[in-house]
C-alpha cells in the first residue's frame, strides 16, 4: 500500500521557483493498476519520483507498507527501493554490455540471492514477458517493445511491493505498446502484481483500472473505471 | 558481477580503451628506455674510466699519500704482489712508479706525473695501449728510454713521435736529476684532466733514473667488479699498512654519478605517473559523463553508491592490468634486445668521446624498476579514477533520468 499525504515539491535553483506538487494526497492500494495522467508539466514525474523514492518531497509523507519514505537517508533510500520497488523508464533501461538473462538477474544479483533462484526466476520471467527466445541477446540487439518487456522482468525480478513506470509506451510503435500493456495487465491480474504508470497515450489510459488526472501540480480527478 | 560489468564496459569505447591503453604502455616504455639509457650511459662512462684510468683498486703507501715522498713506496711490495697473483679474482696487476716531475722539449715546458710502468703488466689492468695512436706502447727506441704522453700534453710541449723530451725533478737527497726520454707514442683518453697529469715511461727506466725500487702504487683490476668492495675489505685486513681505496673512492664523480640517476629517474617516473593519471582521469570522467544516464539508471534500480565506485574503479584498475603488462613487456624484449646488441651511436662517436663515451650503447634495467613501475602503474590507475568515481556518486537519479 502506498500512502501520499500533504505531498508537495517546490524546485527553487535560487533564482526560479516551481512548485511541481501543491499538496498531493493519494492512497494505492496493493493489486491496482493505475494511471497517472495530465498534460505535460503537471507534475507526473515528479510525484512517481517522490513515491518512488528516487526525489524526496519538499513537504508531506510518503508511507509505503510501513515505511516512511520522506525521511529516509539517500543511501537508505537506495536499498529501500532495490528490496520494494520496481522502476520501468521510458528509456535506458538496461544494461547494454549485459544480455537480457543477465540484466533480470542484475537485482537478484545485488540482494545476494542465490544462483539457483535466479536462474529460476529470471527464466519463469523472461518467459512471462515472452522473451524465453532471447535470453542471450544484448539491449542494442532487441526492438524498443522487446527491451520494455526486458524492463518489465527486471523490474518484477526483485520482488518489489509494486512497480512504477514512467511513460512505459512513450517510445513505442502501438503493436508494441499493446504487447506491453498485456503483459503488464496479465502480471497484475495473475500475480496480483500492483502497477503504477503514468502516460498520455488514450489507448494506455483505457486499459488502467484507476485513473488519477493531475493538474498543475494537484489530482483534478480520480476515478476508478 | 560489478567486475564483470566494469571489464565489459570499458570494450564499450574499443578506440577509447586502446587508446589510453597504449598510452599508458608507451608512457611504461618510454620511461623505462630513459631509465635502462641513462644507466647504460652511466654505466658505460663508470666502465669506461675503470678501464683508462681508475681500475678498480689502489693500493698506496699511506705515507705516500700523506707526503708524496719519492721514498713512502709500498713496503710489503713482494707480499702484496704475490698475494694478488695467488687470488682467483684479480684479473690483473700493475705497480707504479710515480715521479712528478718538470717536462720539456723544445718547443714548450709543463709539470707532469711520470708513471712508471711494466707494459705488459699495464695491458692487464688499462687500455692505456689500446688509447695509443702509434702502436708503440713503450718499446725500446734506439737506446734512448721511451716515453708516452697524452695528446694534450703533445700539444703543449709542441711535440711529435720522436721528439726528445727532457724531464727533471729532484729525487729524496734533494739532487736534481734530469733524465732523457723519446717520445714514442701519443695517447688520449676521454679524460682531459688526466691527459694533461701524465705521461708514462717504462718502470725499470724510472726506478734506473731515481735510484729507488719498489712502487708507489699498485693498481688493480678484477674479474667481476661487483666482487670489489668485499676484496677491498679482505685486502685491508690482509695490509692494514696500506691504503687501499677502490675506485669509488678514487673518483667519487662517478659513484656520484650514480646517486644522480636515481634523482633524475625518480623524477622521471613522477612525470610518468602524472601523464598517466592525467590520461585516466581524462578518460574515466568522460566514460562518466557519457554515462549518466545509464549510472542514473543503475542507482535508480538499487545499486548501492559502494558498488557504482567500485565498478568504475575496477575499470580503469582493467585499463592499466592490460596496458601495464604490455609496455612492461615491450620494454623487457627491447632492453633485452638491445641490451645484447647495443644501441648503435656513432654517428655522435665524436661528441660521446669527449665525455667519456663509447658510441655502443647498451641499455640497462634494474629488475627493481619493472617491479616499481608495476606498482605505481596501479597505484597511479586507482588513485586517478577517484575523481571519476566520485564524480559518478554525485548523480542524481531523479535528475539524470529526466533530461531524456
Ligand atoms: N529539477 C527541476 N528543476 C526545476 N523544475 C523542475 C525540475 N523537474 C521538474 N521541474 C518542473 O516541475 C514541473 C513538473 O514536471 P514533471 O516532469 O513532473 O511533469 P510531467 O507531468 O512529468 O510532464 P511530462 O508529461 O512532460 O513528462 C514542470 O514545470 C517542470 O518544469
Ligand atoms: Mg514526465
Amino acid at each position: 500500500m502506498i500512502k501520499v499525504t500533504h505531498v508537495t515539491k517546490t524546485y527553487d535553483d535560487g533564482k526560479v521557483r516551481v512548485e511541481a506538487l501543491r499538496g498531493i494526497n493519494v492512497e494505492i492500494k496493493n493489486g491496482e493498476f493505475t494511471a497517472i495522467v495530465g498534460p505535460s508539466g503537471s507534475g507526473k514525474t515528479t510525484l512517481l519520483n517522490i513515491i518512488g523514492g528516487l526525489d524526496t518531497p519538499t513537504e508531506g509523507n510518503v508511507i509505503i507498507g510501513e515505511t516512511n519514505i520522506a525521511h529516509l537517508s539517500e543511501n537508505q533510500l537506495i536499498d529501500f527501493r532495490l528490496n520494494h520497488i520496481g522502476f520501468v523508464f521510458q528509456s535506458y533501461n538496461l544494461i547494454p554490455v549485459l544480455t537480457a538473462k543477465e540484466n533480470v538477474e542484475f537485482l537478484m544479483l545485488l540482494q545476494n540471492k542465490s544462483e539457483a533462484e535466479r536462474d529460476e526466476r529470471t527464466t519463469k520471467l523472461l518467459k512471462a514477458v515472452g522473451l524465453e527466445d532471447q535470453i542471450n541477446k544484448k539491449p542494442n540487439e532487441m526492438s524498443g517493445g522487446q527491451q520494455q518487456r526486458v524492463a518489465v522482468a527486471r523490474a518484477l525480478a526483485s520482488k518489489p511491493d509494486f512497480i512504477l513506470a514512467d511513460e512505459p509506451t512513450a517510445n513505442l510503435d502501438s503493436a508494441s505498446t499493446a504487447n506491453l500493456l498485456d503483459i503488464m495487465y496479465r502480471l497484475n491480474q495473475e500475480e496480483n502484481m500492483t502497477f503504477v504508470f503514468s502516460t498520455h497515450d488514450q489507448r494506455v489510459i483505457d486499459r488502467a483500472k484507476r485513473v488519477i488526472t493531475v493538474e498543475d501540480g494537484k489530482i483534478l480527478s480520480d476515478i476508478y473505471a | 558481477m560489478i567486475v564483470k560489468i566494469a571489464f565489459k564496459n570499458i570494450w564499450r569505447n574499443k578506440l577509447r580503451s586502446w587508446v589510453v591503453i597504449i598510452a599508458i604502455a608507451l608512457g611504461i616504455f618510454g620511461g623505462l628506455a630513459v631509465i635502462s639509457t641513462a644507466t647504460g650511459l652511466s654505466k658505460m662512462r663508470q666502465n669506461n674510466a675503470i678501464r683508462t684510468y681508475v681500475s678498480h683498486l689502489q693500493l698506496h703507501d699511506s705515507a705516500y699519500l700523506k707526503y708524496g715522498r719519492l721514498d713512502d713506496t709500498i713496503n710489503q711490495q713482494a707480499d702484496i704482489i704475490t698475494y694478488l697473483e695467488k687470488s682467483k679474482k684479480v684479473k690483473g696487476i700493475s705497480p707504479r712508479l710515480k715521479v712528478e716531475s718538470f717536462i720539456q722539449s723544445a718547443g714548450g715546458t709543463s709539470g707532469v706525473i711520470l708513471n712508471g710502468i711494466d707494459p705488459e703488466k699495464e695491458r692487464q689492468v688499462t687500455d692505456l695501449a689500446e688509447q695509443c695512436i702509434a702502436g708503440n706502447f713503450l718499446e725500446r727506441y734506439k737506446q734512448k728510454p721511451p716515453i708516452i704522453i697524452s695528446q694534450k700534453l703533445a700539444t703543449k710541449l709542441n711535440a711529435r713521435v720522436k721528439t726528445t723530451i727532457q724531464c727533471s725533478f729532484t729525487n729524496n737527497m734533494g739532487v736534481p736529476i734530469t733524465g732523457i726520454f723519446k717520445v714514442v707514442d701519443i695517447f688520449s683518453t676521454s679524460n682531459s684532466m688526466y691527459d694533461e697529469l701524465n705521461a708514462f715511461v717504462r718502470l725499470e727506466d724510472l726506478q734506473h733514473l731515481t735510484s729507488i725500487q719498489g712502487s708507489h702504487e699498485i693498481a688493480v683490476v678484477l674479474h667481476e667488479e661487483k666482487e670489489v668492495e668485499q676484496f677491498r675489505e679482505e685486502l685491508i685486513s690482509k695490509f692494514p699498512n696500506q691504503h687501499i681505496a677502490s675506485w669509488r673512492g678514487i673518483a667519487p664523480d662517478l659513484g656520484y654519478a650514480d646517486k644522480m640517476m636515481d634523482l633524475v629517474m625518480t623524477l622521471f617516473l613522477i612525470i610518468i605517473m602524472l601523464a598517466l593519471a592525467f590520461g585516466i582521469v581524462n578518460t574515466m570522467l568522460m566514460a562518466v559523463l557519457e554515462r549518466k544516464k545509464e549510472l542514473g539508471m543503475l542507482i535508480s534500480v538499487g545499486m548501492n553508491k559502494r558498488k557504482v565506485f567500485w565498478m568504475i574503479i575496477w575499470e580503469s584498475i582493467f585499463l592499466a592490468l592490460i596496458a601495464g603488462p604490455l609496455g612492461i613487456f615491450s620494454t623487457y624484449l627491447a632492453v633485452n634486445f638491445f641490451g645484447r646488441v647495443g644501441i648503435d651511436l656513432s654517428f655522435a662517436a665524436q661528441g660521446l668521446r669527449s665525455i667519456g663515451l663509447e658510441s655502443t650503447l647498451f641499455p640497462i634495467l634494474d629488475d627493481k624498476y619493472y617491479v616499481i613501475i608495476s606498482i605505481l602503474v596501479i597505484i597511479t590507475a586507482i588513485l586517478s579514477c577517484i575523481y571519476p568515481a566520485l564524480k559518478a556518486l554525485k548523480l542524481n537519479p531523479a535528475e539524470t533520468l529526466r533530461t531524456a
